[in-house]
C-alpha cells in the first residue's frame, strides 16, 4: 500500500502494521498501518466511533488485535494485557480515573510502581520527595501528603500523568487530558509536554479541541469509521482540511442563526447552574417538539438533562411548565410535573434486570400508587402486552426477565416503563446506545410518532446524524455552556462538530 | 406446578430436605409420628418468624444483624407491659410488637434508609446496644411473667393445631401475600436488584428501607413474644445466637445477600431444613455438635451451588445480548 511506506519511517521506535479489530461483525479497525517517532506529540484526530480508543487500547495492551502486527524497536511485540505494555514503557492515561480517593497523592502516583524501599520496608520521605519532584516536572505544585479525595479534578488528571511517567516511559498515551483541566492548568501541561517529548518521550495525544491540537501536536493521523484516512505533519493541516478528514466532508459556511425561542414554550430551563459541570444555561422546549442536545465528553449536556429530572440536587437556576416555576428536586417531584427520563445507562440506571418485562414497565407509573396496592391488574397486562406490540418487543411472553431481552428490546422495555406514565415530557440521555440498527429505526420510529402526538422530548446524544433523524432543533453545548441553538434546517453535521469543538461561538439568546 | 418448583432457587434445598426426611424415617422409627413433627415446627417457631423478616432485609439488599438482640429486648419489654404495668395480655402484645417495630424502624430504618449509612456497620452498633438496654432494663435477671394466660398461649391448641404453628402459618401467608401482591413486596426486588433504577423510577428508596428494618425489627418483637410464651419468663439471655441460625435459614431458602432475589417460601424450606436435621440427629442421638458441622458443610455448599448457577446464567445472559 501506497500510504503505509508513507506512514512508516525508519526512526520510528513503535510501528503498527495493519492492524485490524472486529467485535463480532463490527469492524472498529480496518487495517490501521501508523508509527510513532522518537520524542514527537502525535495528535490522533477523529469523531466518536472513528476507532481512536481501539486503536489506543490496542497499543496499551487492554485489548489484542484481531489481525496486524505490532512492533517495537523494530522487533514484534505482542501485549497480551497492559502490564506487557507497560514493561515495554508503554502507559496511557484514559478518561476513566484510576486513583484510590483515600489515599495520599505520593501513594497514588507510586501505586503500580515499586516504592523507594530499604531493609526496614517503605522509605516514605523519598517517596515523597520524589512524588514532589516528577509533580514539579510536569508544572504541578501540590502537597503529596493529601488525599486525592480533598484535591480538585485538575490536579487528579495530573497526579494520573505523574503516574504514568514515573516509570521508564518511552511512549505516552494521554486520551482527553484536558477536559478537566483550566485553560491555566493546560498551558502548564504543554509546557511540561513539550519538555517530555524534547527528553525523547513519544507521546499521544486525544482532543477533540482543536485548539489544543494546534498548539501541541506536532504530526497529526485522522482516523475515520476505523481507517486511517491520512497522517502528516501538523503544517500540512488547514482547520478545514482536518475537519475534512474527520467528518469526510467540507466543513459547511456560516448560516445566520435563527432564532427559534417560542413564546410559548411548555418548558423553560432558567438560568440552570451545576459547579463543575454547567453554567446559566437557558433553554426552552417548545410543545411537540424533538430538541437535541450534544458536546463533548464533560460539555455538561449530560448533566443538564439529569438535572431537568431533578438528579443534581445542588444546581441552581429555576425550571417553568407552562409558565409555573415548578421545585423540581427528586425524580417524584419531576415525576408529579409529568417529566420522564429515559437513563443513558440502562443496566445500572434504567432496569431491574432480574424482573420481568411487566413489572419494568410499570415501575414508574405505580410509583405514586399506595403501596399496599396491587402490583398488576387485567389493565396493566393489557397496556403492558398492547406496548410491546405496537413497539415491537420480542419476547417470549411479559413475565420473561428483562435481562432475557437484546439490548434494542430493553430499551424499548424502558420507552414503555416511561411512556405509560403519560407525560408530557420526555427526557432521552442516549436513546440507542448499545441498539442495534434494526431497533435503533424502531426507536426512532415510536419517538417521531409520539412528537406528532405532542409529547415534547429532549435528546441528548453523541451521535450528530441520530439528532439530525430525529431532531426539530439541536443545541449545543461546549465546556458547560450553550454555544448554538440551531433549527433543523440550518444544523449540519460539520457546523455542530465546529459548534462542540468550541471553534465557533456565538451568543445565543 | 411442579415444573414451577424445580425453577425455585431453594428446590435442591427442598430435595435435601425430602431426603432427609426419608432417611430418618427409615433409620429412626420414632421419628415419623404426629408429636415428633409438632414438636420440629413448635420448636423452630422462634427462628421461623424471626427468619421471614430477615428475608425481607435482605432481598432489599441489605442485612440485620440486631435481630436477635432486639428479641431479647421486646421480651423485656412484654414482662414490663405485663408485670409493672399489669396490662392486659392482647394489648401488652401488640404494645411489644409496636415497640420493636419503632425501635428497629428508628434505630436502623432511619439511619440505613434516609441517612445512607451502612446497615453493616448501622446494625452492628445496634446489635450492642439492644444487648446494654436489654441488661440495664431486665437488670441483668430472668423475671418470671406473672399472668400465666401467656405460657398457656404458647401451649394451647387452635382445632388440633398448636397455636405456635397457627402463627407461623398465618406469618407465613401475610408476607407471602405482601411480597406478591403488593406493590411494596416488589419495591423490595426493585430496590435490591437495582437501587439507582428504582429511585429513578419514582419509588420512595428510603422510606421503603425504613419501612422493611421496622417490619423485620417486628418480627423479631413477635419472636421475643414468643420465646417469653415458651418459657413463661422475660429473659435477657435469649436470642444470642439467632442471627446466625436465622441468616443460614434465609441464605439456605435461595435469598441472597446480593439482593433482589429469593422468598419467604424458600426461607420456610430453610427453617424446616434446619429444623428437621436437628431433630433427626437428636432422635438418633448423636452428638449437638454435628449438627453445627453439617448446617456448616451445607450452608457452604449450597452457596457455592448458587455462584455456580449464577455464573452460568449470567454468561448465557450476556450471549444473548451482544
Amino acid at each position: 500500500m501506497l500510504m503505509s511506506n508513507e506512514n512508516l519511517s525508519s526512526a520510528a521506535i513503535f510501528q503498527a502494521v495493519d492492524v485490524t479489530k472486529n467485535y463480532g461483525g463490527v469492524k472498529a479497525l480496518r487495517g490501521v498501518t501508523l508509527d510513532i517517532r522518537p520524542g514527537e506529540i502525535l495528535g490522533l484526530c477523529g469523531e466518536n466511533g472513528s476507532g481512536k480508543s481501539t486503536f489506543l487500547k490496542i497499543i496499551s495492551g487492554q485489548i489484542q488485535p484481531s489481525s496486524g502486527a505490532l512492533s517495537l524497536d523494530g522487533e514484534a511485540v505482542i501485549f497480551k494485557n497492559p502490564n506487557d505494555a507497560l514493561k515495554n514503557g508503554i502507559s496511557a492515561v484514559t478518561q476513566e480515573r484510576t486513583l484510590a480517593p483515600d489515599l495520599t497523592v505520593a501513594e497514588n502516583i507510586y501505586l503500580s510502581h515499586l516504592k523507594p524501599k530499604s531493609f526496614f520496608g517503605i522509605k516514605w520521605r523519598d517517596t515523597h520527595k520524589q512524588s514532589e519532584d516528577i509533580l514539579k516536572k510536569i508544572g504541578c505544585e501540590l502537597n503529596t501528603n493529601s488525599l486525592v479525595r480533598d484535591i480538585l479534578p485538575g490536579q487528579a488528571q495530573m497526579v494520573e500523568i505523574a503516574r504514568a511517567i514515573i516509570g521508564k516511559t518511552r511512549i505516552l498515551i494521554l486520551d482527553e487530558p484536558t477536559s478537566s483541566l483550566t485553560s491555566y492548568e493546560v498551558d502548564k501541561l504543554f509546557v511540561a509536554l513539550r519538555n517530555l517529548a524534547e527528553e525523547g518521550v513519544s507521546i499521544i495525544f486525544i482532543s477533540h479541541r482543536l485548539e489544543e491540537i494546534y498548539a501541541i501536536c506536532d504530526r497529526l493521523a485522522v482516523l475515520r469509521d476505523g481507517n486511517l484516512v491520512s497522517a502528516g505533519m501538523i503544517s500540512e493541516y488547514s482547520e478545514k482540511k482536518l475537519i475534512h478528514d474527520m467528518i469526510g466532508r467540507d466543513p459547511s459556511t456560516l448560516a445566520k442563526n435563527e432564532n427559534i425561542l417560542g413564546d410559548d414554550a411548555l418548558l423553560h430551563v432558567k438560568n440552570f447552574s451545576l459547579v463543575n459541570k454547567f453554567e446559566d444555561v437557558n433553554i426552552s422546549l417548545n410543545k411537540g417538539e424533538i430538541l437535541g442536545l450534544i458536546g463533548l465528553v464533560g460539555a455538561g449536556h449530560s448533566e443538564l438533562l439529569e438535572s431537568i429530572f431533578g438528579l443534581h440536587n445542588q444546581r441552581k437556576g429555576s425550571l417553568h411548565i407552562d409558565g409555573v416555576d415548578v421545585r423540581v428536586r427528586n425524580p417524584r417531584d419531576a415525576m408529579r410535573s409529568k417529566i420522564a427520563f429515559v437513563p443513558a445507562d440502562r443496566k445500572n440506571q434504567g432496569l431491574v434486570l432480574g424482573m420481568s418485562i411487566l413489572e419494568n414497565a410499570m415501575m414508574a407509573s405505580m410509583s405514586a400508587k399506595h403501596r399496599l396496592a396491587r402490583p398488576r391488574s387485567k389493565k396493566t397486562d393489557q397496556q403492558v402486552k398492547t406496548y410491546s406490540k405496537d413497539f415491537n418487543i420480542v419476547c417470549s411472553s411479559i413475565e420473561a426477565p428483562v435481562s432475557s431481552l437484546s439490548g434494542g428490546n430493553q430499551q424499548k422495555v424502558l420507552l414503555t416503563k416511561w411512556l405509560s406514565t403519560d407525560p408530557s415530557i420526555l427526557l432521552l440521555d442516549e436513546p440507542t446506545r448499545g441498539v442495534d440498527v434494526g431497533a435503533k429505526s424502531e426507536i426512532y420510529r415510536i419517538l417521531l410518532d409520539q412528537r406528532d402526538r405532542g409529547l415534547s422530548i429532549i435528546v441528548s446524544s453523541s451521535e450528530i446524524p441520530e439528532l439530525l433523524t430525529l431532531c426539530d432543533r439541536i443545541v449545543v453545548m461546549f465546556r458547560g455552556k450553550v454555544v448554538a441553538n440551531l433549527n433543523r434546517s440550518i444544523a449540519d453535521e460539520s457546523r455542530i462538530v465546529q459548534y462542540a469543538m468550541g471553534q465557533l461561538d456565538e451568543e445565543v439568546a | 406446578m411442579f415444573g414451577n418448583l424445580v425453577k425455585q432457587r431453594f428446590f435442591v434445598i427442598l430435595v435435601l430436605l425430602v431426603a432427609m426426611i426419608f432417611f430418618f424415617t427409615f433409620t429412626q422409627e420414632r421419628f415419623l409420628t404426629i408429636n415428633n413433627f409438632t414438636v420440629i415446627l413448635t420448636s423452630s417457631s422462634i427462628l421461623w418468624v424471626a427468619s421471614m423478616g430477615l428475608t425481607f432485609v435482605m432481598i432489599a439488599g441489605g442485612f440485620d444483624l440486631s435481630v436477635g438482640s432486639l428479641l431479647a429486648l421486646s421480651g423485656i419489654a412484654l414482662g414490663y407491659f405485663s408485670n409493672q404495668l399489669n396490662l392486659n395480655l392482647a394489648l401488652a402484645i401488640f404494645l411489644t410488637i409496636a415497640f420493636g417495630a419503632i425501635v428497629g424502624g428508628l434505630v436502623n430504618g432511619f439511619t440505613i434508609g434516609k441517612l445512607g449509612l451502612s446497615f453493616l456497620v448501622v446494625t452492628l452498633g445496634s446489635s450492642t446496644l439492644f444487648i446494654g438496654l436489654t441488661q440495664f432494663w431486665s437488670g441483668t435477671k430472668t423475671n418470671a411473667i406473672k399472668n400465666a394466660n401467656l405460657q398457656n398461649l404458647a401451649y394451647e391448641k387452635l382445632f388440633f393445631i398448636p397455636n405456635q404453628v397457627v402463627v407461623m402459618i398465618l406469618v407465613y401467608l401475610i408476607l407471602l401475600y405482601v411480597q406478591k401482591y403488593t406493590l411494596f413486596g416488589r419495591d423490595i426486588y426493585a430496590i435490591g436488584g437495582n437501587v439507582e433504577a428504582a429511585k429513578l423510577s419514582g419509588i420512595n428508596t428510603s422510606r421503603i428501607l425504613v419501612m422493611v428494618y421496622a417490619l423485620a425489627a417486628g418480627f423479631a418483637a413477635l419472636a421475643g413474644v414468643i420465646q417469653d410464651a415458651r418459657i413463661g419468663a422475660a429473659s435477657p439471655q435469649v436470642g444470642q445466637n439467632l442471627i446466625f441460625t436465622a441468616t443460614a435459614a434465609v441464605l439456605l431458602g435461595g435469598t441472597s445477600f446480593s439482593g433482589g432475589l429469593g422468598g419467604v417460601s424458600g426461607t420456610v424450606v430453610g427453617v424446616l431444613f434446619l429444623g428437621v436435621l436437628q431433630n433427626g440427629l437428636s432422635v438418633a442421638g448423636v452428638a449437638d455438635y454435628w449438627q453445627s458441622i453439617v448446617t456448616g458443610i451445607i450452608l457452604i455448599g449450597a452457596i457455592a451451588l448458587d455462584l455456580l448457577q449464577q455464573k452460568r446464567r449470567s454468561s448465557s445472559a450476556r450471549g444473548t445480548s451482544e
